[in-house]
């Protein structure tokens, strides 16, 4: 228990002295996950979107393919990225892995399938009267669908903060394709990782406590914004 | 205002709507009756081009209405129907007066004169502000109707305007319903109360089973 106890005491110091190690690393985790929401938050909630509002065929498919994908582990994510990227890969030209960039990439694929499907049941969970009310008040095609994404609007959202949560708390993808390189790559779960291992308990509980803050204050913001 | 011929509504082999011809003249009221499943909604839906009918022809003021070689957002702007148990969008009773207001390029102080208007008619002068969703049942059905009243719609639709309200609103809506012919206004509203044409000194249209079976003028 005095372990616990001491080593909880050490990281709280390590955060209050603004350890440049905890800071580069939250700064990245930060950066890369920001990153790969705003494009998986592009992709996944018109998919979603389009999936809730459209009928097709094989719809059903997509669905479990879109549920499936959500599933899919981060290391898997990690290998099929890494394939592509290495020097070997069909994009190894571009020299891409072991840069926050890789990881970005990395993270839109994670993410995507989760923004997707919860933009998917939003739509799903949405009054069937708003399409028609907009439409029997003039409203085009278009407009009527801006307004249904308006009315849901806290669904979205929440969708995209799903995403941010799946991207900042995953290891695989961020080892495997940035590499852990220390003030560049080093995100906040693969240094626990890594300290962790090497014994620093302290160093990877500091980075533990500011993960969970940055949870905090994501859903803290999310349930301010839904309380106007 | 309107033409019907031969329109038919079927979802998959089930016909909810079988109507040979019906015409609905222009500034008059007409009271759609009919058991439940007798099509009433389904004809509604069709008369407010929300939904195409699988056949038949529809002519509007003169004109046919073709789906297939034009959009028909220019007619749904001048009919509005009006669900039975409406819908308010969020955020606040100004807003949603002023949807449809907006989706037509109405703007500054005609705007407000006719979200006023609006709201003076159903006895909510003063709730502009008020979150639609705070609202009770009985001023969010008149927040519905004043939306729709402030478009001045040529052809007003609705779905049993009268149920589910309490006695105040219906007479109020009762006497906001039978003023608006005199305007210029068409009605056609679904009941299931066979004192409403005599009432509201309307035209009755009787469907059954997807039919139009009779039609009394009074």
């Amino acid at each position: 228990m005095d372990f616990l106890v001491s080593s909880f005491a050490s990281a709280l110091r390590l955060i209050g002295s603004f350890s440049p190690d905890v800071f580069d690393a939250v700064r990245t985790s930060l950066a890369v996950s920001a990153g790969a929401t705003v494009f998986a938050a592009l992709l996944g909630i018109p998919l979603g979107l389009l999936v809730g509002l459209s009928d097709f065929p094989l719809k059903r498919m997509v669905v479990t393919l879109l549920n499936t994908l959500m599933a899919v582990p981060t290391v898997v994510v990690g290998l099929l990225v890494y394939g592509f990227l290495s020097r070997q890969g069909p994009l190894g030209v571009l020299g891409l892995l072991f840069t926050p960039t890789a990881i970005v990439i990395g993270g839109v694929l994670l993410a995507s399938p989760i923004v997707a499907n919860y933009a998917l049941a939003s739509v799903r969970g949405a009054d069937p009267r708003i399409v028609p009310t907009a439409l029997t008040l003039g409203a085009g095609r278009f407009l009527a669908v801006g307004t249904l994404i308006g009315e849901i609007r806290f669904g979205i959202l929440a969708a995209v903060i799903a995403g941010f949560g799946r991207v900042i708390s995953e290891v695989g993808v961020a080892m495997m394709l940035g590499g852990n390189i220390r003030g560049y790559t080093r995100t906040m779960t693969t240094a626990i990782a890594l300290e962790t291992s090497k014994g620093e308990f302290a160093f990877g509980m500091a980075l533990g406590i500011v993960l969970m803050m940055v949870a905090l204050i994501v859903n803290l913001f999310l349930n301010l914004l839904q309380q106007r | 205002m309107y033409r019907l011929q031969s329109i038919r509504k079927c979802y998959g082999s089930n016909v909810a709507l079988d109507i040979e011809e019906l015409t609905i003249a222009e500034g008059r009221l007409y009271t759609l009756t009919g058991a439940n499943g007798a099509g009433k909604s389904t004809l509604l839906s069709i008369l407010a081009f929300l939904s195409p009918p699988t056949s038949g022809e529809i002519f509007y003021a003169g004109e046919r209405v073709d789906r297939k070689h034009g959009p028909v957002e220019e007619y749904r702007r001048k009919v509005t129907l009006l669900h039975q148990s409406p819908y308010l969008f969020g955020g606040s009773v100004d807003d949603n007066v002023a949807f449809g207001l907006k989706v037509r390029g109405i703007r500054g102080e005609e705007r407000r004169r006719r979200i006023d208007e609006a709201l003076d008619v159903v006895g909510l002068r003063g709730f502009r502000d008020r979150k639609a969703r705070e609202l009770s049942g009985g001023e969010a059905q008149r927040v519905a109707m004043a939306r729709a009243l402030a478009l001045k719609p040529e052809v007003l639709l609705l779905d049993e305007p009268l149920a589910n309200i309490d006695r105040e609103t219906t007479g109020l809506f009762e006497t906001v319903i039978a003023s608006l012919p005199a305007q210029g206004t068409t009605v056609v509203m679904t009941t299931h109360d066979p004192d409403h044409p005599g009432r509201l000194n309307g035209e009755s249209i009787y469907l059954e089973g997807g039919r139009h079976v009779l039609r009394s003028l009074r």
